[in-house]
């Protein structure tokens, strides 16, 4: 993706070249002398007939069932095919939007049990990965330094010379998998070649839960918590609701528990080193650094066992002893032992994948203890089981592959050169192994290495297959050819097996004999594609006992680290963490990823080290300031984001940016983490150092950022309450009319004649009660409505363009300074254009390029606009966006494959908003008045509700009484914000309900009395 | 008064107050013809002096500075100015605002001073209102180019169009667009109307006879005949009648602007009046800083005299005041309405990050006039120079406060911003200055820069001894008409 | 310079005359004389002032100006056309829906009704003056007049024209020299 980070780019030219270069797989390419403008022309040409090309492939294979429409196709029509894509070895559910074969949007497969009809921002985003014009567009063998363009073929007999009889002294790395085929393909591989060996790897993996479920149960299980089930959960470094492969359905149990009801709801208990979206939910939060996690888990067991005489099951009595004191003065771990105390077989205990295992098996225990087991909580069989930790076992392979005794390695996908821990040394193992094969999109780091570069397919366009997270069979079609010829993993562990060329759709179509009613193939398989899933695949739950003797063995361990020193200032703690953007750097070339604001933080096309304000304060650090972390040998220099509700000492930061051959996007962007990673401690480490640099650099921040001047620090904390209504439930059921006592106005009054809204009359709900913050609606939106990708440096300058922004508040203690907050709370507000009954916008607009139309949406005619950005000004909620350049001048013929053709691209000097996904709304009336019936409730579904995890948000028709958001805005809950100023939003907001023991005011609740003149929220 | 008078510090200094006597308002032993002669001396200059082409050249480069920015600016986009979200209005607007303000001293001393009568005017309006016509055409440049679609500006013209669309009339900007077109056009008029008897002397002066047609036709074949002198007195009567609405009218539309958003520290009703008080202050401040170089560079020291500079430093006084009070009147309404949003919009600004602007705005607007009080300042050219420079600095920066700090930060605490310009806004607002220069310097060269004809007027040759004759007298304010009568 | 030498120098016949020209230098001087010339009884008579001299106009008892009424009227009308405009394009033509606001609104009109108001006053205002005065003319006998080149600097005339039916080129030059002016001079048509 191209973007502009200066105005000296403006010339594009060469990077234009360059791109059309890459995505023109001909290797008179590779030897271009100096383009001369007839070449640059020859070029152009070229590939606008190859974007032509492309647009109008179709799979070979015609055997693809229709998901939305009945067969007979239209051009012209989208049409949505479901599909799959792998994440952290668990498979996800898509629906694909294909415009004249052309994929556009990814979207979630209501049918899958992971995604629910939902998705994570990054599975939306992988979209894009498809139309990179980084994507290598050929195999590559290097030799001597030099890249020679080589075919598929090529690459088949060269193979078939190296991987002979028994395959001694091959080895096969791959990325864990959930797919059957490649499973089968895997085994069938050490059957042929018994003394090759297959190696596992992921820098991100949950292999502790593995260790730890095998060290209570005595064989690795992969656990199941049923939120929806939980009146108790306490997380302990754990984030459910966005660092889970079963992300969405945990978010959308949690916001089923938390919908208001007499009988009350769930309380969700957070200690986490710092904030994750999971503890911006939280009810009670504690900012623990993650080496205090076990002592404050052991500290809790002690509590439920001494106080409350929880009998641990006696295989692990044993535990007892390792059980420490809690380190917290205040309530919070009796009161969370109480709590689980008191809603026993109710409760769930979680705990993160970068806690030692010994931490998982004492949550396990405690689970077992607590009854959880078979109420909130369910084991599954963990897949091959037999494996070995992904670290172990790349430490084996560079071992044998320094000793010399790996030959000929295959990497398929990863890129361990990249992302391996630093004290392995891979990368120089690698460059002394002979023979080398790297397949990959990219050709990034660790194909610079290797001897050979394989492109690889993208998900959407090959064949394959995958398991969800609860082991059910989710199928993969491609909705396009390969653009650049690349295959996917499994065909090439097919071709390793001598198939040449392999058919992924015959692979695929093998392994579900398996799975597949035999009787009548055809009919199943065609089923199975068209619903996506196999239905009845999920692994069963299974029964388990503890084993006392691994638990004994455990003590030892366990004692330590729950004997291990908090971090001080001076011997501070460094925690790594996954990226919520781009993960383990497999995105960092995913431009909407890149620019997606984190959660937390807010920071876009970066990574930084989070650190707590009195923290920051002691060591003399500003919001920007660089500092320098030294860790495991390898110092690094990292920006720092001052965030509340971070633990004391701790400095927090994320893996996958400071890539060097991610792409043009992702190059040089942020720091590479991995360098203070190592395989004995790869989540953090403690006791590392970390300087001043002196240096200082602008965050490329998208929301205010934390520290400020007094005046504006104390404004924002007196209207967080306002803007975002929060009670807790026995208040709000006491007082229903709680909510619309949070402010006070005078009665409002028009100066004319309130307009008549007949007919259909659309609007809007937000549930900021079921919200968290996960930034899917964002990047749904801008997949829908082809906005645009500013760079790093226009967001500096405070340029993004996304229509729908995630607002995020801390709330702290009144009267506390920025630097004092040692905690906070976190909420979200997600916020685009409310489209006002009486829009600010509209009147000041000179030409009226933004008018209201009669079903009651502030339209923005972009062709009319000439850009005076009064009604940016003039907006309350600033949601609308100015083109300030023209964004979409640089984009390659491959890129634009990805627009929607049904949203208009705007051009430079125009402002651009959120109309509701008037496209939707125009499509389905169409089809109804098409077949001359009403539109149903429900029908209309804007990308950002489409996509919600939790169902926050609600669209339909406010004329109708009867419809979803009718009924939401009757609620007690609903409210406008800004009601004051009489703009009467189309979009209202349902109140946060928190549910802290013993309940409690809501934060910054206004005096009850106050004069009955007064209006309240619920205006609008 | 003449040299030999006791009570005057020099001949030049007729700044005393007697009210036994009319204080002349040309000062040295001038006739008729001797003040035709130090006008007309100016346009009349052989060859230009070097100063003025140093000025000149100067003027030129600035001014074609502000052309390669425009330039730049359209062909790449607003992008290359500092603007963004929240604040989507920055330097240009304040820039328009600044202008627009000191384009109206002109009009207004031309227009309120006649009505009011006061006759000290005729010396420094010709040069006031040339210098609104220039300002207004340096503000007319910003609106126009800070749309994001240059190329169809003409969408802001109720023009029939390929969308079938009108313009929007409940936009302040339209009631802009109205409000300062017409203001330039008035102006226009107005300046030309009064300057056609004096390019007629300079014509019927001609030497060479490309001066005589150039003059000649800008002069409409004027003949002084009375019976024209009549009818053009009554025109230039109802034009000032006229104007003097307008130039309140002008800045309190563009006052609206603002007063009719709900942008807090923009939405307020004090802003027509505090506007209009605003620009006439900057406007005579504008007026002092060019009028002290120039009656010295042009020896018209017997023409614009100390008095002429010293009662512009009272009207600076008093509305420099009207600023300060208004200044203060905002933060009592906005403790006042008990406005949460409003008040911190005011808190903002004197304390939040923008502090450092509004304090140079009320030092240099509401502190430095209060020199004034004082007659030694007020006839004192050096300080008046630098108190009005300084008076110009302080009003761009109440433009400033009021555009930038208020949209800096609003309702919503998510987006708050800080705004800074880029090279691209300075380089073009210094720009505007060499524009405005080079409209000024061939003005002073080519055009009459004071009102002979209405200077001789006021002259007290132009006296009579029998006062019962006296006619009527508008067009240079005497009191008794016979209308008036 | 002696009176007789302008006067005899140049005695054009009747027919190629435009008129006499006599100048003054003293204000006081020149009232008397057109005060003079008025009584005589000329009607095709002028005078020539570089500035307003007040009085003048009584002494040659100018009616008071049409202009203002003009001016009026175009107050009027272009106060009627700013208001037309307004309910014509954006409530009649081309309505559409802003803010929830009405269509037709008077008080959001004002601005620009106002402005095209004065627009159009001054605009009649200046070019009413110059048609009432019949100019631009650019050719009139006077500029050849050699005394008139000083009626814009510090000179006063008294033109009488030709075709002034009392107009008889030898009594009107023996009344004019009678008044004391510093130069007669007779203007060729």
């Amino acid at each position: 993706m191209h973007y502009w980070r200066s105005f000296d780019e403006l010339e594009q030219a060469p990077e234009f070249r360059e791109a059309v270069k890459r995505e023109f797989p001909n290797d008179e390419w590779d030897r271009l002398p100096p383009a001369t403008r007839r070449q640059f022309l020859k070029v152009m040409g070229a590939s606008v007939a190859m974007a032509g090309f492309t647009g109008c492939r179709w799979p070979k294979e015609e055997i693809v069932p229709f998901a939305h429409r009945p067969a007979g196709r239209t051009p012209g029509v989208a049409e949505q095919y479901a599909t799959s894509l792998e994440l952290g070895g668990a498979a996800l559910g898509l629906l694909v939007t294909s415009m004249d074969g052309r994929p556009i949007k990814n979207e979630g497969n209501p049918l899958h049990p992971d995604s629910l009809g939902a998705l994570p921002a990054v599975a939306q985003s992988d979209i894009l990965g498809l139309y990179d014009p980084d994507r290598s567009v050929q195999p590559l063998l290097r030799q001597s330094g030099q890249d020679f363009v080589k075919t598929w073929d090529d690459f088949a007999s060269w193979a078939e010379g190296r991987i002979t009889d028994s395959g001694a002294g091959v080895a096969v790395l791959v990325e864990p998998s959930s797919s059957p085929t490649v499973e089968r393909l895997r085994r069938r591989f050490s059957d042929v070649f018994p003394s090759a060996e297959v190696v596992e790897y992921a820098p991100i993996s949950r292999d502790a839960e593995r260790r730890g479920t095998a060290i209570a149960y005595g064989r690795p299980l992969r656990p199941h918590p049923h939120l929806d089930r939980a009146r108790v959960i306490a997380c302990f470094d754990a984030d459910p609701f966005f660092d889970h492969p079963a992300s969405i359905p945990l978010s959308r149990q949690f916001a089923e528990a938390r919908k208001p009801s007499p009988d009350g709801i769930s309380r969700l208990w957070v200690a986490e080193p710092s904030f994750t979206i999971t503890g911006g939910r939280a009810d009670h939060r504690r900012a623990t650094p993650a080496s205090q996690i076990p002592r404050v888990l052991a500290g809790l067991a002690r509590e439920l066992v001494a106080t409350h005489h929880l009998e641990l099951p006696e295989e692990a009595v044993n535990l007892e002893s390792a059980f420490g004191a809690t380190i917290f003065d205040d309530d919070f771990i009796p009161d969370l032992a109480a709590d689980l105390m008191e809603h026993r077989a109710a409760s769930v205990i979680l705990v993160g994948p970068a806690q030692a295992p010994e931490v998982h098996a004492l949550a396990a225990v405690l689970n077992q203890g607590l009854g959880a087991v078979g109420e909130t909580l369910s084991y599954t069989d963990a897949p091959d089981p037999g494996r070995p930790d992904h670290v172990e076992a790349l430490a084996g392979l560079t071992a044998r592959m320094v000793a010399g005794a790996v030959e000929t390695i295959v990497i398929l996908g990863g890129n361990p050169v990249y992302d391996a821990p630093v004290d392995l040394g891979f990368a120089d193992a690698l460059s002394a192994v002979p023979n080398s094969v790297h397949l990959s999109h990219f050709n990034d780091e660790t194909s610079r290495v290797c001897s050979w570069h394989l492109p690889r397919a993208h998900a959407l366009e090959a064949w394959g297959d995958g398991r969800s997270w609860n082991g059910t069979i989710t199928l993969r079609q491609p909705l396009i050819e390969p653009l650049y010829g690349g295959r996917s993993s499994a065909e090439v562990l097919a071709m390793l097996l001598g198939e040449s060329p392999p058919s992924g759709h015959d692979l695929v179509r093998e392994t579900m004999d398996g799975y597949l009613d035999a009787a009548d193939f055809e009919a199943s398989w065609k089923r199975a594609l068209h619903d996506g899933v196999i239905a009845d695949t999920a692994a069963p739950a299974v029964e388990v006992a503890l084993d006392g003797s691994l638990l004994a063995g455990a003590v030892a361990s366990l004692t330590e680290m729950i004997d291990a020193p908090a971090p001080t200032v001076q011997g501070p703690e460094l925690v790594l963490r996954p990226d919520r953007k781009v993960y383990d750097g497999r995105w960092t070339n995913n431009a909407w990823q890149q620019e997606l604001p984190d959660a937390i933080t807010k920071t876009t096309w970066d990574n930084v080290v989070e650190v707590a304000p009195p923290t920051a304060r002691e060591l003399g650090l500003k919001e920007g300031d660089v500092v320098e972390i030294t860790s495991s040998g390898a110092t690094l220099e990292l920006p720092v984001c001052i965030v509340p509700g971070q633990a004391a000492a701790t400095f927090t930061t994320t893996l996958g940016y400071g890539r060097t051959a991610a792409g043009s996007v992702g190059d040089g962007v942020g720091a590479d983490t991995y360098r203070l990673r190592s395989s004995a401690s790869p989540w953090g480490a403690a006791e590392v150092g970390v300087s001043r640099t002196g240096k200082s650099v602008a965050l490329a921040i998208t929301q205010d950022h934390f520290a400020i001047d007094p005046k504006g620090f104390g404004a924002r904390n007196s209207r967080i309450g306002i803007l975002i209504r929060e009670a807790s439930l026995d208040h709000f059921l006491a007082d229903p009319e709680v909510f619309h006592h949070m402010d006070h106005h005078p009665p409002l009054i028009s100066l004319w004649k309130d307009q008549k809204y007949p007919g259909e009359q659309w609007g809007m709900a937000i549930d900021l009660n079921a919200c968290n913050g996960c930034n899917a609606c964002v990047v749904a939106c801008q997949a829908e409505n082809n906005v645009p990708v500013v760079g790093r440096e226009q967001v500096i300058n405070q340029r993004e363009m996304h229509w729908l922004r995630v607002d995020r508040y801390f709330k702290t203690e009144p009267g506390v300074g920025p630097y004092e907050v040692d905690d906070a709370e976190m909420v979200f507000q997600p916020m685009t254009c409310v489209q006002c009954e009486n829009a600010p916008c509209e009147q000041v607009c000179p030409v009226a390029a933004t008018q209201h139309t009669e079903d009651g949406i502030n339209a923005m005619v972009y062709n009319r606009c000439i850009g005076t950005r009064y009604c940016s000004n003039n907006c309350p909620f600033k949601v609308r966006r100015f083109n300030f350049f023209n964004y979409h001048k640089d984009l390659t013929d491959t890129e634009q494959l990805q627009f929607n053709p049904e949203v208009t691209v705007r051009s430079r000097g125009v402002m651009e908003k959120c109309t509701y996904c008037v496209q939707r709304i125009q499509k389905v009336r169409i089809a109804a008045r098409n077949d001359n019936r009403p539109v149903t409730d429900g029908e209309i579904v804007p990308a950002c509700a489409q996509t919600c995890p939790t169902n926050a948000i609600a669209f339909g028709d406010l004329n109708d009484p009867t419809s979803e958001v009718s009924r939401l805005r009757e609620d007690k809950r609903a409210y406008a914000t800004l009601a004051e100023l009489n703009i009467r939003p189309r979009t209202q907001y349902l109140a946060r309900l928190s549910n802290k023991v013993g309940g409690s005011e809501p934060a910054h609740h206004a005096p009850a009395h106050h004069d009955d003149a007064d209006s309240h929220g619920k205006e609008g | 008064m003449s040299a030999s008078d006791p009570m005057a510090r020099n001949y030049l200094d007729n700044t005393s107050d007697d009210p036994t006597r009319r204080a002349p308002l040309v000062v040295g032993d001038n006739d008729f013809a001797s003040v035709t002669e130090t006008v007309c001396r100016v346009v009349e200059m052989p060859k230009t002096p070097p100063a003025w082409w140093i000025g000149f050249f100067v003027s030129v480069s600035l001014a074609g500075v502000l052309f390669a920015m425009i330039t730049y600016l359209v062909t790449t986009g607003v992008g290359v100015w500092g603007l963004q979200t929240p604040v989507a209005w920055g330097w240009a607007i304040v820039n328009f605002v600044f202008w627009v303000g000191i384009g109206h001293a002109g009009t207004l001393i031309s227009a309120i001073l006649f009505l009011l009568r006061q006759k000290w005017r005729t010396s420094i309006n010709r040069f006031a209102e040339g210098m609104t016509i220039f300002a207004v055409v340096c503000a007319g440049v910003f609106p126009g180019i800070h749309i994001g679609r240059v190329w169809v500006a003409y969408w802001l013209a109720p023009l029939p169009n390929q969308m079938a669309m009108w313009p929007n009339f409940r936009s302040p900007l339209l009631w802009d667009v109205f409000a300062v077109s017409t203001y330039a056009t008035v102006s226009l008029l107005f300046w030309y109307m009064g300057m056609i008897p004096d390019l007629a002397t300079i014509r019927d002066r001609a030497k060479s006879k490309l001066r005589f047609y150039i003059y000649g036709i800008l002069s409409l074949g004027w003949r002084s005949s009375n019976r024209h002198w009549h009818r053009f007195e009554m025109a230039y009567l109802l034009l000032a009648a006229l104007a003097t609405p307008l130039v309140l009218s002008v800045h309190s539309v563009v006052s609206f602007d603002f007063a009719v958003s709900l942008i807090p520290g923009w939405h307020t009703t004090i802003f027509p009046p505090y506007f209009v008080a605003g620009a006439i202050f900057s406007g005579f401040a504008m007026v002092v800083t060019l009028a002290i170089p120039t009656r010295y560079f042009l020896h018209l020291e017997e023409v614009i005299t100390l008095r002429h500079l010293e009662s512009m430093a009272k009207v600076m006084l008093a509305t420099g005041m009207m600023v300060g009070l208004a200044y203060s009147t905002e933060f009592f309404i906005a403790w006042y309405s008990g406005n949460a949003y409003e008040g911190f919009a005011f808190l903002n600004r004197a304390f939040g990050p923008y502090a450092w602007a509004y304090w140079i705005m009320v030092s240099c607007n509401v502190i430095v006039p209060q020199l004034f009080w004082f007659k030694r300042f007020r006839t004192n050219l050096v300080v008046l120079w630098i108190a009005s420079v300084l008076i110009n600095v302080g009003m761009w920066f109440e433009r400033f406060v009021i555009v930038v700090t208020s949209l800096s930060r609003d309702f919503l605490p998510s987006s708050w911003g800080y705004y800074s310009p880029s090279i691209v806004d300075v380089m073009t607002f210094v720009g505007s200055f060499g524009l405005f220069m080079t409209l000024f310097l061939l003005f002073v060269r080519f055009l009459p820069i004071v009102g002979m004809a209405e200077v001789k007027g006021v002259m007290p040759q132009a006296h009579l001894k029998d006062v019962a004759a006296q006619g009527h007298g508008d067009y240079h304010g005497d009191i008794l008409t016979e209308r008036g009568r | 310079m002696s009176t007789e030498t302008t006067t005899l120098t140049d005695s054009p016949a009747e027919s190629a005359l435009f008129g006499l020209v006599a100048d003054f230098d003293k204000i006081d001087e020149f009232l008397d004389a057109v005060r003079k010339v008025r009584e005589a009884g000329f009607t095709e008579w002028d005078t020539h002032t570089p500035f307003v001299i007040h009085g003048l106009d009584a002494a040659m008892g100018i009616k008071p100006t049409k202009l203002p009424f003009l001016v009026f009227g175009a107050g009027l009308t272009g106060c009627a056309a700013g208001i037309g405009l307004q309910w014509f394009t954006n409530a009649f033509d081309y309505p559409f829906l802003i803010s929830g606001k009405p269509l037709f609104s008077l008080p959001a009109n004002i601005p620009v009704a106002f402005e095209m108001t004065i627009l159009f006053s001054a605009i009649a205002a200046l070019v009413g003056m110059l048609a009432f005065n019949g100019l631009p003319r650019l050719s009139h006998p006077l500029h050849g007049s050699r005394l008139m080149k000083r009626a814009t600097d510090d000179r006063f005339l008294i033109s009488i024209e030709a075709s002034d039916p009392n107009f008889d080129h030898i009594e009107t030059r023996e009344l004019l020299q009678s008044l004391g002016p510093l130069n007669v001079e007779a203007v060729e048509a």
